[in-house]
C-alpha cells in the first residue's frame, strides 16, 4: 500500500487541493497546466468578455488532430485510391462516416472561430501595447488555419475537392511575377494532379500542423507573459503610469535601488533586477479580485471543451461530410467554386482578376498584420476608437457579404441566381 | 454558479458519452447485417442436422468483396446478394436469389457492376444501386444490361446480344464516323464517342437522341436519320458499351469471342487451304483436316499451331503468329468444317476480280466506313438538311462528273471545304466537308474517287 502511495506521490507532488498551496501547485508543478497563472482575475473569466473563442478554437484543433490521426490510418494520398479510401470510410470502416464528419465540421468551425476570435480581440482593443506582436502571431495562425483547411479540402479527391482546389489555386496564380511559379510549386505541375495530392497531404499532416502548434505555443506563452488576458473594456480605469517595480518582489514593495553594474562582477540569471515590466501590473486591491485557477478557471474551460465536443458530435451524427463523384479533370462543374472562405475572393475575381487575386488578398493580409502598428491610439475604450471600429466593421461585413453572395447567390456561369430559384442544368 | 458549472460539465460529459454510444450504435447496425442474418435463417431452414444448423446460424457477419484489379473495381454486392452463386437459392427471394445463366462470367471473376452498373463499394441498398447523388452510374435497367457485354467483347458477334452487333453495324454503315471519332478514327463535327459509355447517360436519353437528336440536345447539328425504335435501341446498346476503360489482360483477351466464324475467317486469311484439304477438297501437301479435332486433344492441336516443328520435327508447316483466342477459333472452325466449306472457300478464292473492281469495292468500303454515308447518303443521294448551305442540304454526289474533274474532287476530299452559303449574311451552316488527308491515305482517297466515278449518272441527253 505504501508503495502505491509513494508512486502516486512521486507523480503528483502537490499538496492536497483543500489548501491554497495545493491549488497553486496544481498549476505550476504541472507542465501541461503551468501555462495558466496560479490565480486569475475574476473579470477574465467573464463569458461576455471573450466568449471563450480562443479556447473553443484550441479545442477544435484538438478534435481535428485526434480525428485526423485516425483518418490518416485509412488514407492513401494518391489518386484514385484516395477516393476509394473515402468510400471505404463511408461504407466499411467502423464509425468511419462519423469520424470524417467530425473532422470536416470541426475544420469549418475552426475557420469560423479563428475569425470570430480575431474580431473579439479587435473590438476589445486587446492588440494594443504590449500585445502588438501577439496579434501578428494570431494573424499568422489565421492564415495557417486557412492553409490547413485548404490543403485538407483536396484530400478526398472528389469533384468538390478537385475543382475547389483548381479554382482556389487559380486565384493565387493571378499574383504578378510569382503567382504562376507559386502555383506550380504548390501543385507540382500545371494542374491539380497526383503530385498536388501528395504535396497537399504533406502540408496538411506534417508541415502546417507543426507550424500551427509552434505558433500556438508562442501565442499562449505571450498571453501569459503579458499578464493573462486583457482586461474587459468595461473595467478599464484611467491609465496610470507604470511604476518602477522590482520584478519578483512582493506586490507593493518599494523598488530596489539600482546601482551601476560593477565591471568586475559576474551577474547570474537569478539576480533580482530592476526595470519596467512589459506586462500589466496589478494593484493590491486588484489582487483581492483574483481567484485560484483551480477550480474556477479550469471548470469553465472544461465546460467550454465539452460544449465544443458535444456540439461537433451532435452535428456529425446527423450530417455526414459531403463526398461527390471521383475527381474528373475533363468534367468541370458549373459553377466551379473555391472553398467557402475563399468565395469572397472568387467573387472579386469574377469582376477583376487583379483585384480579387492580388490586390484584395495582399491588402487584407498586410492590413491585418499592420493593425497594431497603424493604430497608435493607446486607448482601448470603444468611445475613443470610433474610426478603427468602423473600418474594421466594414471589413468584416464586406467579407461576409462577398462570401454569402459567392456561396448562395452564384449559379451556372457565375450568374446571379438567388438560392430559392432552382436552376436545372441544361442537357449537354 | 460554481456548482452549476460543475453540474453542466457533468451533464455534458454524460451527453458526450451518449453521443458516442449513439454513433457506435449507428455504425454497428448497417442494413447489410440484417440481410446476412435473414440469409442465414434461410440457409438454416433446410438444414436437418441441429449441429450444422447452429453452426450456420453462428456465422459471424462480414463484408464480402471481390477485388477485381483487372477491372479496376471492388464489388461488395455479394455482401447482401449472398446466393448469386448458390444454385439451391434458385427460388429464394431477392436479394438472395441465384443468378442463372452466368456461364463463365462468375461473380468471383467479374464482380457485378461491370455488367449491372451501380456502386460496388457501397454497402447500403441505395448507395450500392447507385440511386444516390454524386454517383453517376446507377443500376442499368434490365433491358440494357446486355449492352455491357460489349465492354469486353468489342468485335464480332456476341452470342445472345444481336442488338450490339446490329448497333455496331449501323454505326459503321450509316456514316456516323463522318462526324464522330471512335478510337481515333472519324470526323470532329460531333463529339468523340470513344468513351461515350463512360458519360453514363441514361439509356432513355440516348434512345430519344437517336430518334430525334434535337429533342434532347437543342441545336444539335446531328441530322435526324429516321431510325426506328429498334435501331435506336441497337445504337444505344453500342453507345453504352463504349466505355474505353483499361482492362486487365484476361478481360481484353476476349475482345473477339473465338467462335467458328472467326476461325473460318482466319482459315481463309492464313490460306491454310493452300497446303491442307478438308475431306479431300483442297491441296494435298499437308494432311486432311477433317476430323482432326477428334483425332487429337485440344492441347496437342494448340501446341501444333504455336510451333509445328516442336510437335513434328521437320514439319514444313510454318509457325503462325496466332494468339490463344485465334487458335481456339481456328480449332472450333475445324471442329465442324466439311468438304463443302473447303469447296466454298476455294470457289471464292478463284473468282477473279479486276484491279478496277478491287479499287471500287475498297472505295465503297472506305466511303461507308469513314462516314461519307452520314451526310451524302448510302446511294450518294445527299439530302441531309444543312441550313443556309446552298440548296439547304448536303449535295448529292451523283452528278459530280458534270461539274468537277476527278482531281478537283480529290482535292476537296483531301482539304475539306466550307459549303457555299445561300445567304452570305446568314449563319454558318452546321455541317461542312472536313479535311480527310490526315485520316485517309492517298490510296483510300483515290479509291473513294474511283467508287464515286463508278456511280456517276450520265446527264440524260437533251431530248428535244
Amino acid at each position: 500500500m505504501n508503495l502505491f502511495r509513494e508512486i502516486y506521490q512521486s507523480i503528483v507532488r502537490r499538496d492536497s487541493l483543500s489548501t491554497d498551496k495545493g491549488k497553486s501547485e496544481l498549476v505550476f508543478l504541472n507542465v501541461w497546466l503551468h501555462i495558466h497563472p496560479a490565480k486569475v482575475k475574476k473579470e477574465h473569466m467573464k463569458f461576455r468578455h471573450t466568449f471563450y473563442l480562443g479556447f473553443v478554437t484550441f479545442f477544435l484543433f484538438l478534435i481535428l488532430v485526434t480525428t485526423g490521426i485516425v483518418l490518416m490510418v485509412y488514407y492513401r494520398p494518391f489518386p484514385p485510391q484516395a477516393y476509394q479510401d473515402m468510400k471505404d470510410l463511408e461504407f466499411v470502416v467502423f464509425m468511419g462516416p462519423f469520424l470524417r464528419a467530425m473532422h470536416r465540421w470541426s475544420a469549418h468551425a475552426m475557420v469560423v472561430c479563428v475569425f470570430l476570435h480575431m474580431c473579439r480581440v479587435f473590438y476589445t482593443g486587446s492588440y494594443k501595447k504590449p500585445r502588438q506582436f501577439n496579434w501578428v502571431v494570431g494573424v499568422m495562425l489565421l492564415l495557417l488555419t486557412l492553409g490547413l483547411s485548404f490543403t485538407g479540402y483536396l484530400l478526398p479527391w472528389d469533384q468538390l475537392a478537385y475543382w475547389a482546389i483548381t479554382v482556389g489555386s487559380n486565384i493565387g496564380s493571378y499574383a504578378p511575377l510569382v503567382g504562376g511559379q507559386l502555383r506550380e510549386w504548390l501543385l507540382g505541375g500545371h494542374s491539380v494532379g497526383e503530385a498536388a495530392l501528395v504535396r497537399f497531404y504533406v502540408l496538411h499532416v506534417a508541415v502546417l500542423p507543426s507550424a500551427i502548434i509552434l505558433l500556438t505555443i508562442v501565442h499562449l506563452w505571450r498571453v501569459r507573459k503579458d499578464g493573462g488576458l486583457s482586461r474587459p473594456v468595461w473595467t478599464l480605469k484611467k491609465d496610470k503610469p507604470q511604476d518602477l517595480v522590482t520584478i519578483g518582489a512582493p506586490v507593493g514593495a518599494a523598488a530596489l535601488k539600482t546601482s551601476a553594474a560593477s565591471p568586475s562582477k559576474t551577474y547570474g540569471l537569478m539576480e533580482v533586477v530592476t526595470g519596467k515590466p512589459i506586462f500589466e501590473t496589478i494593484t493590491p486591491e486588484e489582487e483581492e479580485d483574483t481567484v485560484f485557477s483551480y477550480p474556477y478557471a479550469f471548470v469553465r474551460e472544461a465546460v467550454a471543451l465539452m460544449v465544443t465536443v458535444t456540439g461537433i458530435m451532435m452535428v456529425s451524427l446527423f450530417f455526414h461530410a459531403p463526398l461527390e463523384e471521383l475527381a474528373n479533370p475533363a468534367k468541370t462543374p458549373n459553377p466551379a467554386k473555391a472553398p467557402w472562405y475563399f468565395l469572397g475572393l472568387q467573387e472579386l475575381v469574377s469582376h477583376s482578376a487583379m483585384l480579387g487575386g492580388v490586390v484584395a488578398p495582399a491588402l487584407m493580409v498586410l492590413a491585418l498584420l499592420a493593425i497594431p502598428y497603424i493604430d497608435r491610439n493607446p486607448s482601448r475604450r470603444i468611445s475613443d476608437r470610433k474610426w478603427a471600429i468602423w473600418l474594421f466593421t466594414i471589413f468584416v461585413v464586406a467579407n461576409l457579404i462577398l462570401i454569402v453572395v459567392g456561396t448562395f447567390f452564384r449559379g451556372p456561369g457565375w450568374a446571379l441566381v438567388p438560392p430559392w430559384v432552382h436552376v436545372v442544368a441544361g442537357a449537354e | 454558479m460554481e456548482r452549476r458549472l460543475q453540474q453542466a460539465f457533468f451533464g455534458l460529459s454524460i451527453l458526450a458519452l451518449v453521443l458516442i454510444v449513439a454513433a457506435a450504435w449507428q455504425a454497428n447496425t448497417p442494413s447489410w447485417k440484417t440481410y446476412q442474418h435473414n440469409f442465414l435463417q434461410l440457409e438454416a431452414q433446410g438444414e436437418p442436422n441441429e449441429v450444422t444448423k447452429a453452426a450456420v446460424l453462428a456465422t459471424p457477419p462480414e463484408i464480402h468483396q471481390v477485388i477485381l484489379t483487372g477491372l479496376q473495381r471492388v464489388d461488395r454486392c455479394t455482401t447482401c446478394h449472398l446466393g448469386v452463386e448458390d444454385p439451391t437459392m434458385k427460388n429464394a427471394p431477392e436479394p438472395f436469389r441465384y443468378h442463372q445463366g452466368l456461364g463463365p462470367h462468375t461473380p468471383s471473376r467479374f464482380g457485378c457492376t461491370i455488367c449491372h452498373g451501380g456502386q460496388g463499394l457501397a454497402t447500403d441498398t441505395n448507395g450500392a444501386h447507385g440511386k444516390v447523388d454524386f454517383w453517376p452510374n446507377p443500376l442499368l435497367n434490365k433491358d440494357y444490361i446486355r449492352a455491357s457485354c460489349g465492354r469486353c467483347h468489342k468485335e464480332g458477334d456476341v452470342p445472345g446480344v444481336p442488338e450490339l452487333t446490329e448497333g455496331r453495324r449501323l454505326f459503321e454503315s450509316q456514316g456516323c464516323r463522318g462526324c464522330h471519332k471512335l478510337n481515333g478514327v472519324g470526323g470532329s463535327i460531333g463529339p468523340d464517342l470513344t468513351a461515350e459509355g463512360a458519360n453514363h447517360r441514361s439509356p432513355d436519353w440516348l434512345e430519344r437522341h437517336f430518334l430525334t437528336p434535337n429533342a434532347v440536345s437543342a441545336g444539335s447539328a446531328m441530322p435526324n436519320f429516321h431510325f426506328n425504335n429498334e435501331q435506336a435501341k441497337q445504337l444505344t446498346y453500342f453507345m453504352l458499351s463504349l466505355t474505353s476503360e483499361e482492362m486487365g489482360s484476361y478481360y481484353s483477351s476476349v475482345r473477339l469471342i473465338p467462335g467458328p466464324e472467326y476461325g473460318r475467317q482466319l482459315f481463309v486469311e492464313k490460306n491454310c487451304i493452300a497446303c491442307h484439304n478438308i475431306g479431300g477438297v483442297g491441296a494435298k501437301t499437308g494432311p486432311n483436316l477433317a476430323g482432326v479435332t477428334k483425332a487429337h486433344s485440344a492441347q496437342w492441336l494448340d501446341e501444333q499451331l504455336v510451333n509445328p516443328e516442336l510437335v513434328y520435327p521437320g514439319s514444313s508447316m510454318p509457325a503462325y503468329d496466332l494468339d490463344a483466342n485465334a487458335r481456339k477459333a481456328l480449332l472450333s472452325f475445324l471442329n465442324t468444317a466439311t468438304a463443302d466449306d473447303a469447296q466454298l472457300i476455294l470457289s471464292n478464292r478463284t473468282k477473279a476480280l479486276t484491279p478496277e473492281d478491287v479499287a471500287i469495292e475498297s472505295g465503297h468500303q472506305a466511303y461507308a466506313r469513314f462516314g461519307c454515308v452520314g451526310c451524302h447518303g448510302a446511294d450518294l443521294q445527299g439530302g441531309v438538311a444543312n441550313p443556309n448551305a446552298q440548296g439547304g442540304e448536303v449535295p448529292s454526289l451523283l452528278h459530280l462528273s458534270d461539274d468537277y474533274t476527278k482531281d478537283e474532287v480529290l482535292a476537296v476530299i483531301r482539304n475539306g471545304r466550307a459549303p457555299p452559303l445561300d445567304n452570305p449574311n446568314g449563319p454558318t451552316p452546321p455541317l461542312y466537308m472536313p479535311s480527310w488527308k490526315k485520316v485517309l491515305s492517298d490510296e483510300d482517297i483515290n479509291h473513294i474517287a474511283d467508287f464515286l466515278w463508278s456511280k456517276q449518272q450520265k446527264k440524260k441527253a437533251d431530248s428535244w
